[in-house]
């Protein structure tokens, strides 16, 4: 193997294991959104206005 | 007498001026692919929004004409008009303009919801990595693999903007080679897709994917912009303005500006970036043998990554539930040709189960392999440039 081919081979592992980490970590960073800002139906803003409504009557 | 004389010189100058005295068999050949380019583009409509500015940049950029006349028409001539305007190719302008406007017309709403996805858009990278390996053994310079393998990327602006920092003499041979394949997605694809898949996993039928938030989408750009400034700095021109294009659509407050990235920007970029790479190909730089070896190492590089993210979802898939499996035809959706290699998951799913639409879960991969073309891309700058 020349040294051209052993050095090409570890700049592809090298940048495949880039790529990964990367994705990886945009992954992990994903999955935590999802956990710390889970979905949550949006209220219509006639309903919100109802409920703020119903708060003062109270 | 002497009247006619000069008549005869005057007549004689003129017509070592035109296209026809000058024109050699590298502009007729030229002419015939920029005019098949055309052909491609309005017949069988692939890529138009490419195909008919490159095709027609191919014909003005090879109209033969005498350059020691110092017209300043050329593309290579400093100061013609088209000099200036190739200048945004050359420096790297035009592709993080682009994408700017992609940014602001993707949704990453598929990548969110099911983020795993986006580990197959990485996967398809190999063939970014394959496909330099293979032109440095066929002779290339690391620098000038390293832009030849990024063809790989199935990505237009990452492959001219790479190669425009990493062996600009090659500019013409891989943004054409890059564009024509991907135009060529719907060719390509398909019998590897079928190759590689049995026909109980081409009918896996995947979850629907959950609903995202507005907060989730607002916050993705940022933390995608901060992951590559922190990770992948050269990547930073291209990723930098995706993710910027991305936060002005999902916002909510900036719609104009959005509507004017994924609008008028991105159509006059597109003009005038397909324009120029098409009159960047001028014969005496583009007719030789080395442009041939690009195009046979894109066309690899292009199956080795559809092929690559087959398999990866193919052992992916060893790992998880039968539930969550991933249906592998939508492994060719991590070459990151939007939204082509995805409607082709679509379209070869449906031809197995007509009510299993994959288009939704393959924008995931779609989207993660633009990222993952722009990280391969810094990741080649760094240490090739």
């Amino acid at each position: 193997m020349t040294p051209t081919v052993e050095k090409a081979l570890l700049i592809a592992g090298i940048g495949m294991a880039g790529i990964f980490v990367f994705m990886a970590v945009f992954y992990l960073l994903i999955l935590a959104l999802d956990r710390f800002l889970p979905y949550q139906e949006e209220k219509p803003a006639e309903e919100l206005s109802e409920d703020s409504v119903s708060e003062e009557e109270e | 007498m002497n009247t006619l004389l000069s008549l005869a010189d005057n007549l004689r100058t003129f017509w070592s001026y035109t296209g026809f005295f000058n024109a050699e068999i590298g502009h007729i050949i030229m002419i015939l692919v920029g005019l098949v380019f055309i052909y491609l583009a309005i017949t069988k409509e692939y890529e138009p929004l490419l195909l008919i500015p490159i095709g027609f940049g191919i014909l003005v950029g090879n109209i033969p004409f005498n350059e020691a006349a110092n017209l300043q028409v050329g593309i290579y001539e400093e100061g013609s008009v088209l000099n200036i305007l190739y200048q945004g190719v050359v420096k790297g302008w035009y592709p993080p303009l682009i994408f700017l406007g992609i940014g602001a017309m993707t949704d990453f709403s598929a990548l969110i919801a099911n983020p795993k996805l986006i580990l197959i858009g990485a996967a398809a990278q190999f063939g970014i990595f394959g496909a330099y390996i293979i032109a440095l053994q066929m002779g290339f310079a690391p620098n000038e693999a390293g832009a030849i393998g990024i063809i790989g990327g199935a990505d237009g602006p990452t492959a001219i903007f790479t190669t425009s920092k990493l062996a600009p003499h090659l500019l013409g041979a891989v943004a054409i080679s890059a564009y024509s394949y991907m135009a060529l997605v719907p060719v390509i694809q398909p019998p590897f897709m079928r190759l590689l898949t049995t026909k109980k996993e081409r009918v896996i039928r995947m979850k629907s994917p959950r609903v995202v938030s507005q907060t989730e989408k607002i916050l993705f750009p940022i933390m995608g912009l901060l992951l590559t400034a922190f990770l992948v700095p050269s990547g930073l021109p291209l990723l930098g303005m995706l993710f910027f294009g991305n936060l002005l659509k999902e916002s909510g407050v900036t719609r104009r500006l959005a509507e004017t990235a994924r609008g008028p920007l991105i159509d006059t970029i597109t003009i005038l970036l397909g324009f120029t790479v098409g009159a960047s190909t001028q014969a005496t730089t583009f007719l030789r043998v080395e442009s041939i070896k690009v195009f046979a190492i894109g066309a690899l590089s292009f199956v080795i990554a559809t092929c690559a993210g087959i398999f990866f979802v193919k052992m992916l898939n060893l790992f998880l539930s039968k539930e969550k499996k991933i249906n592998p035809l939508i492994g060719n959706a991590g070459v990151s040709a939007v939204p082509d290699s995805a409607r082709i998951s679509q379209i070869i799913g449906l031809e197995y189960d007509p009510a299993n639409y994959l288009l939704m879960h393959a924008m995931g991969p779609n989207v993660a392999g633009v990222i993952g073309s722009a990280v391969a891309a810094g990741i080649l700058l760094g240490f090739l440039y």
